[in-house]
């Protein structure tokens, strides 16, 4: 008994050394990383949701594997429904099970006229989830050529990207990000067979092209912002594979035009007047400023290997935010004065333990999340004001059944009480635990941060009641009547 | 000693009344879908224009787009609605650059949503309900029996259908955030059944007193009342404070729970328990003590 009691003596100090020095360094300008974060919604700035096309890539992929099959088995194969075909009178020997598992494909259906193959399932999975991870680091490049520097970007989910970036906005970035950034070069071609017309509405300029590119992105080096005749243009390098390519086919095409288009739209088409052979050319077309520095930058972080749309954008300015807390932080303290009065005037000297719990309970709260370098939001203040509301409830119940074993004159009624009421309140608890879990795992923003300060409140709340409220009822002699100091 | 049993054919007409009465209120008036569960966009503003001058502006920088303007409550910030449309790509961006002209309008908050994503979030915010009522029945079900996990999630899904009725009733915007506010009552209305249960446990556990199943749960009741109704009344303090004082976008949420909070007290003593004698526990507890 004596032992338990030493025990929670000392764990309730450590409990305050622990928050005094995990809660510090919330209140020093550095950067360290055991700080609570204020989300978005508190301290203003811009959050974008992207999604990469699952469809696109899954038809690139198909291409991709398409012309593998053709180059490597010799086949002639389609591409119909999103899965890939093949005459059945070509020769299939070649293609066992074990071919197929190694480029990640499953036999489909297998008639005698046709075979259709399909992408694995798992396989699939992985590829894009694989693309999305590299389509952060060129997002976040992109993003990181602008100049923001506090930047927040992760893969969430399967297909998507999370960007944040706290503070005003730079009116590019949504330029930026929503580009796909394929550059494709094509040879002009004056005939209705494999060609397509381009056209640029800004320019008036239209081009009747080879439909399959001559010259892809794929190449690009670098590229930049540079000025030609005072007008700004973007000047590009390819690498060495590419320089030979663009000097074969500058060399071949003297006198004719070669579109230059960016995601499906012409942007322009020079005269090749002699054959380019360093592997370095220059974009023109009307840019303003920029305009032509955001098309160096996409250029440079490369392109993307699907289409990408921004499904959800929020932008918060700052002043919301501060008001939002600053209100939070008003109601919690005239919570905890009104609870505060109303248990006293009730439970009498237990209501004090009752406030000192609360306040240990919110400083613990506080603490973990700093630790954990949780984000807190505005919902999340909300969370912490109910984290009170269970503080208190788990304190009702311990002093009513301690209560209640007065008035049935039990032996150690204080201990039989807190022991079984504390199973109540866990029982209690853990329900409102695995709500806020679940609202976690399926929650989206904000929403987030209130389960989480929520979370983080009710192991508090436990540990708090178990610890510091238990260690007061303990020391402090209390009687029956209402359960004041003898 | 209250005699709570007794009412207990009165309060399931009753509940049962209000639950038919509130899903014909659904099916018929709808529920006034925020962004969040139906895309588009919403734009928060401080200004001092009255609610139908702020609708002709909104309204005439696209007039194919449907506009509700709403007043936050007791403040001069109005939150604006405009569903998605043709070309929602470039209309945030116009709606700032029209408004940023003006010297009477300050924009506090812009948010665009696409109707694909929303369209997942109302799948996500199922899945968080349907799998924490089913973890919540699971857990009362190993830790009690199977008639009070039935009981105590009748209980809570009366409790969650009633506030999503009183969200529709007063045209309180539904969103993710009272997707939380509906998984909190959800977790208060269990956890006020749960403590009549433990109570109810102890009390047929004990070998030496012989007591009938109804006595048993007016006595649960009894005993815990004064619990029950002091942690509403703190909750329900530490809510209307919220309520005053709240973020300025998230006063609807403590009103709800506020809301939750009185109907899950409600539903504790007046369904949980004596749901629990109706699923023939009685018998139960017969053959344990045989």
């Amino acid at each position: 008994m004596n032992i338990l009691r030493k025990w929670r003596f000392w764990s309730a100090f450590l409990i305050l050394f622990f928050c005094y020095f995990t809660i510090k360094p919330n209140f020093y300008e550095n950067n360290s990383s055991n700080k609570i974060n204020y989300g978005l919604d508190i301290q203003g700035g811009s959050s974008f949701l992207l999604e990469l096309s699952e469809e696109v890539f899954k038809n690139n992929l198909l291409l991709k594997i398409a012309s593998q099959l053709d180059l490597d088995y010799d086949l002639n194969s389609s591409i119909n429904n999103g899965k890939i075909e093949i005459d059945s009178t070509q020769d299939l020997t070649k293609l066992t099970n074990l071919v197929l598992q190694s480029m990640g494909l499953t036999l489909n259906k297998k008639t005698e006229f046709i075979s259709i193959i399909d992408i694995e399932n798992q396989f699939f999975k992985k590829s894009i989830s694989d693309m999305t991870l590299n389509a952060v680091e060129i997002i976040r490049s992109r993003v990181d050529f602008l100049g923001n520097k506090e930047l927040s970007i992760q893969k969430t989910g399967l297909n998507r990207i999370l960007l944040e970036i706290p503070g005003s906005l730079n009116q590019n970035v949504k330029e930026i990000i929503s580009k796909t950034a394929k550059l494709n070069f094509h040879i002009e071609k004056n005939s209705f067979v494999d060609t397509i017309l381009l056209e640029n509405s800004e320019t008036n300029e239209s081009i009747r092209v080879m439909a399959r590119p001559s010259l892809t992105g794929d190449y690009l080096q670098d590229a930049s912002m540079q000025y030609d005749n005072n007008s700004p243009v973007v000047s590009f390098s390819l690498n060495k594979a590419g320089a030979d390519i663009f000097g074969d086919l500058t060399a071949k095409n003297v006198g004719k035009r070669i579109a230059i288009v960016l995601d499906g739209t012409l942007i322009s088409a020079p005269v090749v007047r002699n054959s380019i052979t360093g592997g370095a050319g220059v974009i023109s077309g009307n840019f303003s400023n920029e305009e032509a520095n955001n098309l160096a930058i996409i250029l440079k972080s490369g392109s993307l290997p699907t289409d990408i749309s921004i499904i959800q954008e929020k932008q918060v300015g700052p002043s919301l935010g501060k008001e939002g807390v600053t209100k939070g932080v008003y109601a919690s303290i005239i919570a905890l004065i009104a609870i505060t009065i109303f248990m006293i005037a009730y439970y009498k000297i237990s209501g004090l333990f009752t406030a000192i719990s609360i306040i240990t309970c919110l400083l613990l709260l506080f603490s973990i999340m700093s630790l954990m370098n949780a984000t807190l939001t505005l919902p999340g203040v909300i969370g912490i004001v109910l984290t009170i509301g269970m503080c208190v409830d788990a304190n009702v119940l311990i002093y009513e059944r301690i209560k209640e074993n007065f008035l049935n004159n039990s032996d150690d009624p204080k201990n039989s009480g807190f022991n079984s009421a504390f199973i109540t309140i866990l029982d209690s608890n853990l329900t409102t635990l695995f709500a806020a879990i679940f609202l976690f795992a399926f929650g989206f923003g904000p929403i987030r941060g209130f389960s989480i300060s929520l979370i983080i409140g009710i192991f508090s709340s436990l540990i708090v009641t178990y610890v510091v409220l238990k260690l007061f009822l303990e020391i402090v002699p209390i009687d029956k009547t209402g359960l004041k100091i003898k | 000693m209250i005699d709570f049993f007794k009412y207990r054919k009165l309060s399931y007409m009753a509940s049962s009344f209000f639950i038919v009465m509130t899903v014909i209120f659904i099916l018929f008036k709808g529920l006034n879908l925020g962004i969040d569960f139906k895309g588009g966009f919403n734009v928060e503003v401080r200004s001092d224009l009255n609610n139908q001058e702020l609708t002709d502006i909104f309204s005439r920088i696209d007039t194919s787009r449907e506009v509700i303007v709403k007043r936050e409550i007791s403040s001069n910030v109005y939150s604006i609605r405009m569903e998605s449309g043709v070309d929602d790509k470039l209309f945030l961006d116009a709606v700032k650059d029209k408004i940023s002209n003006l010297t009477n309008i300050e924009i506090l908050m812009s948010e665009y949503i696409e109707p694909t994503f929303s369209d997942d979030l109302i799948q996500n915010s199922i899945y968080a309900l349907l799998s924490s009522i089913f973890v919540i029945a699971l857990y009362v079900w190993i830790r009690f029996d199977w008639q009070f996990a039935f009981a105590g999630i009748l209980a809570l899904l009366h409790d969650v259908v009633l506030s999503i009725g009183f969200m529709s009733i007063f045209n309180i915007e539904f969103n993710l955030t009272m997707i939380a506010a509906i998984l909190l009552i959800a977790g208060y209305s269990i956890n006020d059944t749960i403590v009549l249960f433990d109570r109810l446990r102890t009390l047929s556990s004990q070998e030496d007193i012989k007591i009938d199943l109804p006595s048993m749960i007016n006595s649960s009741i009894s005993l815990n009342l004064r619990r029950t109704i002091l942690t509403s009344f703190t909750t329900i303090l530490a809510l209307v404070c919220l309520v005053v004082l709240a973020p300025v976008n998230l006063t609807e949420m403590p009103i709800v729970f506020i809301f939750g909070v009185l109907i899950g007290t409600y539903s504790s003593i007046f369904l949980g328990l004596p749901i629990i004698s109706s699923l023939n526990y009685e018998s139960v507890l017969k053959s344990r003590d045989s």
